[in-house]
């Protein structure tokens, strides 16, 4: 049989090679449409994840903004709780880091008023008990005594990888600071070089009224 | 050159220098307080090397140690080791040197460092680091319970390198001058 006559649309005068370039064209203009068409979906998905996370940013913000002001009519737990959901969120934005870290310190200093002399009582007596313990590591006669002495210490704070920053000048209204520490490498220095020669310059706790960052001085 | 072209070219060099001179603003105090913290540290390596180095100090709290004293050194820093049954000073990487420290064959080590001080003053290099010279000496003694002693006395100049650092601790941006010791050469051994 002639390949012509089983064309079903002979009337139509196509020979089988043009029919084939006009079906490969169409796919091939379809396929471009449609995968144009994923791009742009892909591109406003994008986009509206973006908005939609400065939108939380920005809401984040005021919210933060909101517990730094005195008059939020608001109570600690409140604010805590508003916190502890932002921080949640991990919105990983340098502005919003900025005020949690602000808000986090008026909220333990919220929560020291709040206990009222009790709690301020308490952070001098946590000072006066790290310098006893500082000076009991560094003088401690054996390495069981000294570690007992850390152990302890290290209750004090919300972890053993606090903060230590020893400030070694303040000329010129300059902080200069040594390699920054943890509290428990901070520790163990003192028992190894059996010299306690820092003093503490400042403290600062979290809600729980743990030490998170000790700022420490050369004397 | 004509005369215009050099003063250009010295103007143009002058104002390609000045960031460079605005970091150079290190007051006498602040100078002062950096060479304290790079002799203090030289000074706590002296006592790492001296718990390090006792036979009473537990093998963990040795190897704790040592890794407080790797901290203090720059990648690649060598020790040199001296004796006076020999003329050659031998160098170890310190990590090496602490190790060898630590399993020496005797039943009690001492070490001691005394008379540490700078014997060149930290100066600002073009990179931007401080370098400067400490000098030690560290007397040794070790005794065996069969009798053997050994002891000697050696001045040892240690390179120390300063350099301003950052580091973020929870999205905080911390400036800070990192201490790091070089090499440690021997100068002179006497008994």
């Amino acid at each position: 049989m002639n390949i012509k006559e089983a064309i079903p649309f002979k009337g139509l005068n196509f020979s089988m090679s043009k029919l084939l370039l006009i079906s490969m064209i169409a796919a091939v203009s379809i396929g471009s449409v449609g995968c144009k068409s994923q791009k742009k979906l892909a591109r406003e998905a994008a986009a509206k994840e973006a908005e939609a996370k400065a939108i939380q940013i920005e809401k984040a913000k005021a919210e933060l903004n909101r517990l730094l002001d005195d008059n939020s009519g608001l109570s600690l737990e409140e604010k805590e709780r508003i916190l502890n959901r932002i921080k949640s969120m991990n919105l990983n934005d340098p502005e919003v880091n900025a005020l949690i870290r602000q808000v986090e310190n008026k909220l333990a200093e919220e929560r020291a008023a709040l206990e009222g002399n009790a709690g301020g009582a308490g952070n001098m007596e946590a000072e006066q008990r790290l310098n006893q313990y500082f000076d009991a590591i560094a003088n401690a006669g054996s390495i069981t005594a000294a570690n007992r002495n850390i152990n302890e210490a290290l209750s004090l704070f919300s972890t053993p990888d606090a903060l230590v920053l020893i400030i070694i000048s303040k000329s010129g209204g300059q902080k200069d600071y040594d390699r920054p520490t943890s509290i428990k490498k901070y520790l163990e220095y003192l028992k190894d070089q059996k010299k306690n020669i820092n003093a503490i310059d400042n403290i600062v706790y979290d809600s729980q009224g743990k030490i998170k960052e000790l700022e420490l001085i050369k004397q | 050159m004509s005369k215009y072209q050099f003063i250009f070219v010295c103007v143009f060099a002058w104002l390609i220098s000045l960031p460079t001179l605005a970091q150079d603003d290190v007051s006498p105090e602040r100078k002062q307080a950096i060479d304290s913290l790079a002799l203090e540290k030289v000074k706590d390596l002296g006592k790492y090397i001296s718990i390090i180095g006792n036979k009473d100090t537990p093998f963990s709290e040795a190897n704790r140690v040592i890794e407080r004293a790797m901290e203090l050194f720059a990648d690649g820093a060598q020790m040199g080791v001296s004796s006076l049954n020999r003329e050659e000073v031998k160098y170890y990487g310190v990590r090496k040197y602490f190790e060898r420290l630590m399993a020496l064959n005797y039943d009690r080590v001492t070490i001691r460092w005394f008379n540490i001080q700078y014997i060149s003053d930290l100066e600002k290099q073009p990179d931007g680091r401080y370098v400067g010279v400490i000098t030690i000496y560290q007397r040794f003694q070790g005794e065996s319970d069969d009798g053997l002693k050994y002891m000697d006395t050696t001045k040892k100049d240690i390179t120390i390198y300063v350099e301003r650092k950052q580091t973020q601790i929870g999205g905080r941006v911390i400036g800070f001058w990192d201490v790091l010791l070089g090499d440690i050469r021997v100068t002179e051994t006497t008994s």
